[in-house]
């Protein structure tokens, strides 16, 4: 495990939240939209 | 600026919004004094992360009481997607601050006040879930989970604002300051990326709130239309 104090392994959790939200609404995003363009 | 345009921009107006603000938490924002290696950074993500967390169980409450008050299946549908963003987002403030507490006391949990006074409320919201897929009948499942979220929020100031303040906490009060100073006045560049950031989150919440309501209101009319 890296050093929990590192800037690197802060950056790295913070960003990977972040972006796994965004990429799931992307996804969501799409999805709702084929959904409703179903309809 | 047209709705249709607004789905369209929003998302990447949001992406390029947080990019900024990441790079600005790790490269202009300076770390606050006091702290352990780079831990003030996490206070970017985790504070806005608990702050969305409050306001999805704020709206969960207020679709809840709108449901008990009009029984829209609609206002269940948004009591739900809420409460669901509400333990999302309570995980991850809960994931970013034991890795503040990991920095700064040397273990992820601490059994501190505040460490457990979120456990309580995860399990709390956890069991609102747990209510909804134990009922098989949609109008009682609705009433019944409008029911429990308005005695789940009582809970929620209890635990989040007044648990942490009754007992001695590890745990920093809201702000911090570059300066070192305890009673929390934040410098500049440090406020600018916070409000950023709790800017962004909320952001975040209100699209993936958004999204989750309109997944409802599609599924359903295919349920209606199915019906018929």
């Amino acid at each position: 495990m890296p050093n929990p104090e590192s800037l690197i392994w802060v950056a790295a959790v913070t960003t990977v939240i972040w972006v796994g939200l965004f990429v799931y609404c992307i996804a969501l995003d799409r999805r709702v939209r084929r959904l409703e363009e179903g309809q | 600026m047209t709705r249709k345009a607004l789905k369209i921009w929003f998302p990447w107006v949001l992406g390029v919004w947080m990019i900024v603000v990441i790079v600005a938490a790790f490269f202009y924002a300076p770390p606050a004094q006091g702290f352990k290696g780079e831990s003030s950074r996490i206070v970017f993500f985790h504070v806005p992360q608990a702050w969305v967390a409050v306001l999805a169980f704020c709206v969960n409450l207020v679709a809840s009481v709108r449901y008990l008050r009009r029984r829209d299946p609609l206002d269940d549908a948004r009591a739900a997607a809420a409460a669901r963003l509400g333990l999302v987002f309570s995980v991850l403030a809960t994931i970013t601050g034991s890795l503040f507490a990991r920095v700064m006391w040397g273990s992820f949990w601490n059994w501190d006040p505040r460490e457990v006074s979120i456990a309580i409320l995860l399990l709390v919201y956890a069991a609102y879930f747990a209510l909804r897929e134990m009922v098989p009948d949609e109008e009682r499942r609705s009433t019944l989970s409008a029911a429990y979220a308005v005695l789940a929020f009582v809970t929620m100031p209890f635990l989040i604002f007044v648990v942490p303040r009754i007992y001695w906490s590890l745990h920093p009060d809201t702000i911090i300051s570059a300066s070192g100073q305890l009673r929390f006045e934040m410098e500049s560049r440090m406020r600018q990326v916070f409000f950023g950031s709790l800017m962004g989150f909320t952001g975040l919440f209100a699209w993936l709130y958004t999204l989750d309501v309109r997944l409802a209101r599609v599924r359903m009319s295919r349920a209606r239309r199915e019906e018929v």
